[in-house]
């Protein structure tokens, strides 16, 4: 019921396109990339291409790899996904000087990453940690929704259904996500915006949690006031019909 | 200014319900699927129904737009369908041999029905069109089925979406989509599948949900039903939202047109538990054949029941005096919008209207609107169409239009 190459496209917008916030977020990782000046470009034959840029103590997500310091080719999308589950090593084909980013800033970038994406239960009992993490899987989710509604072929028919606008995700009043649906392609705005047609905010940051982790469904909540929907609400519909696809991915 | 209500005791119940049974209330009648928007706007359980008023819990008296999704058609508690259904209950109801209620009530739906040569009962609109499309695919020996986008036929997995949680790609792999009113399309289609298409099945008009209610084009349905003749497809109505309401001899008859199979359920029976197939004496045989039954299809309440409800429809030329209901009350709320300056498109059957405030795309004015409304004590919904019933009275409407004009009002203030 999933692809390797939808899961290509996740791993790379939505898994390493969370670093940019990580990088935001996360003391450790604004040191790493702190004095980088570099650009890390992945490219997937019969997937997705992309890449990771560091400069100015900033990280941001671009979508072209062909100017990259380094480029990391891969033969196919499961040997890119092989990369994220740590059972492929890549070698780059440009920027082999660079290697000392890969091992000595990328590789721990990852590794922090990953110990808020799979967080023990014991580090989740700390609140500060709850919420950076429950954040950071905030704007992955969101990423991936986008990524399933365009490559995934249960996510397209979703997507099909979804009338062009603006789709707001909240968490409370101050973590606010867009997604735009365009002729029935999705793609996380970088901004916010004013401008929306539907939304769906949740309570907190706690009940965020208990949804992405399958503890509470959206459904249920909304009766009780802890999901609120509104606007074109068949975009929010059809959305968390995707959402559901998502933990199927990152099982 | 009214006196808008609170909902304390609809809460406690739902957060018993909510330790009990998923999603606390599930269905079309729960408050996701109900598009309940803002949730504290709207009651979640009744207490008592009377004619065209529903009660809820904190004693909150509405008029019920909703008519329980379509069974209410001539009131709750109509007096000579519960009489009819408490003289069959002495009787007896579930019981190891069919009471002969249910020859009766099948002849009246063929008496009644235009296109109906015979009858066949279960229970749920959806039970009646899984049979209809069983039916077809077991008379034709094909596969596919075709059906035009914004539809819905029930919650079977083969009528829903790939992307509905427990449906698999296999249970719909055989449904083909076509736009409503797009002949062409549809003309396609069956050139591309020659000889595999065993239905069309469709409502009589559009009334799909979060969009204006679409009429078919002049000519729409007599090509269709010319298509289905000429390819050997069953032409399938599902008349279970809209069945009398536009014509006591079925939506086909009002559009001028025959379908092979009609579905009926809403309607049947005043909200006794009842749906029926009917058909083409050319299907009979086939239907003959098929292992389809259910603990409690063959009950004679219902059936009691059913039969009331027709004759007293009959006898008050229902379609007709739901029209004229729909229209009083269409005309009241489009002036009511007007005053305050706001845009109220009513598109549908006036006996099945549905609402839309035109002036914001993404319906979050509208939504406002209806929930001034439900607090003040009429029970629309957001995004599905509304139900007439025949114990709505003049003075309903004009009830409920005072009610729309304040809505739009507060509205209007707050924007």
């Amino acid at each position: 019921m999933t692809d390797a190459k939808t899961l290509a496209y996740i791993n790379l917008h939505a898994i390493l396109g969370s670093i940019p916030y990580l990088c935001e977020i996360d003391e450790r990782a604004k040191e790493l990339i702190k004095n980088e000046k570099v650009s890390l470009g992945f490219r997937v034959k019969g997937g997705p291409s992309g890449a990771l840029c560091f400069a100015n103590g900033k990280a941001w997500f671009a979508a072209e790899c062909d100017s990259c310091n380094i480029i990391l080719p891969f033969a196919s999308p499961e040997k890119f996904n092989g990369m994220i589950d740590g059972t492929v090593t890549p070698i780059p084909s440009k920027g082999f000087l660079k290697l000392g980013f890969l091992l000595k800033k990328f590789m721990p970038l990852t590794d922090i990453l990953s110990s808020y994406l799979r967080a023990d239960e014991k580090a989740l009992e700390d609140p500060v940690f709850f919420e950076k993490s429950t954040l950071l899987m905030f704007h992955l989710i969101a990423n991936a929704i986008a990524q399933i509604g365009n490559v995934d072929k249960v996510g397209q028919a979703s997507a099909s259904y979804i009338v062009d606008g603006v789709i707001k995700l909240a968490i409370g009043d101050e973590h606010k996500l867009f997604i735009e649906a365009k002729d029935h392609t999705l793609r996380v705005l970088p901004d916010a915006t004013e401008k929306f047609s539907s939304f769906m905010r949740f309570e907190d940051i706690k009940l965020a949690r208990d949804l992405f982790d399958g503890r509470v469904n959206a459904v249920a909540a909304v009766g009780e006031g802890k999901v609120r929907i509104g606007g074109m609400i068949s975009q929010v519909d059809n959305v968390n019909r995707i959402l559901d696809r998502v933990a199927l991915y990152l099982a | 200014m009214r006196k808008t209500y609170t909902y304390d005791k609809s809460r406690e119940a739902f957060a018993r319900a909510m330790k009990v049974i998923p999603s606390g209330i599930y269905g079309h009648l729960g408050p996701a699927e109900g598009c309940y928007t803002p949730v504290e706007a709207f009651p979640f359980y009744s207490s008592k129904a009377q004619g065209t008023y529903v009660w809820d819990l904190d004693g909150n008296r509405f008029i019920d737009y909703m008519c329980a999704y379509g069974p209410n058609v001539l009131g709750y508690n109509d007096p000579d369908v519960d009489a009819a259904a408490a003289e069959q209950r002495a009787l007896g109801d579930c019981t190891t041999l069919p009471s002969t209620k249910m020859v009766e009530f099948a002849e009246l739906l063929v008496d009644t029905v235009a296109s109906a040569d015979w009858a066949f009962f279960a229970k749920n609109g959806n039970d009646v069109t899984t049979l209809a499309v069983m039916t077809a695919r077991a008379y034709t020996h094909r596969k596919k089925i075709v059906f035009f986008k914004g539809y819905y036929h029930g919650v079977s997995p083969w009528t829903q979406k790939i992307d509905y949680a427990g449906v698999i790609e296999e249970d719909v792999m055989h449904n083909i989509y076509v736009p409503w009113n797009d002949l062409d399309t549809l003309r396609k289609v069956f050139k591309e599948n020659e000889g595999q298409i065993a239905a069309v099945i469709s409502q009589p008009y559009m009334h799909g949900n979060f969009m204006d209610n679409v009429m078919p084009a002049p000519g729409f349905w007599q090509e269709v039903r010319k298509m289905c003749t000429e390819n050997g497809t069953v032409l399938v109505v599902d008349d279970v939202r809209a069945g009398f309401r536009l014509d006591i001899a079925g939506s086909d008859h009002y559009f001028g047109f025959e379908a092979d199979l009609i579905c009926f359920c809403k309607a049947l029976a005043n909200g006794y538990n009842v749906s029926a197939l009917c058909g083409k004496e050319f299907l009979k045989n086939t239907v003959s054949g098929m292992s389809y039954t259910g603990s409690y299809w063959l009950s004679a309440v219902p059936f009691a029941a059913g039969i009331a409800c027709i004759n007293k429809m009959k006898r008050l030329d229902m379609p007709r005096t739901l029209i004229e209901k729909g229209e009083k009350l269409k005309s009241g709320l489009i002036a009511a919008a007007e005053q305050s300056g706001f845009d109220l498109r009513v598109t549908g059957a006036p006996s099945l209207f549905y609402l839309r405030i035109a002036d914001d795309p993404t319906l979050m004015l509208h939504q406002e609107w209806i929930a001034e409304c439900v607090k003040r004590g009429v029970f629309f919904t957001n995004h599905h169409n509304h139900f007439i019933n025949a114990a709505l009275t003049d003075a309903d409407i004009a009830e409920t239009v005072d009610i729309a004009e304040e809505a739009f009002a507060v509205v209007k203030k707050r924007h």
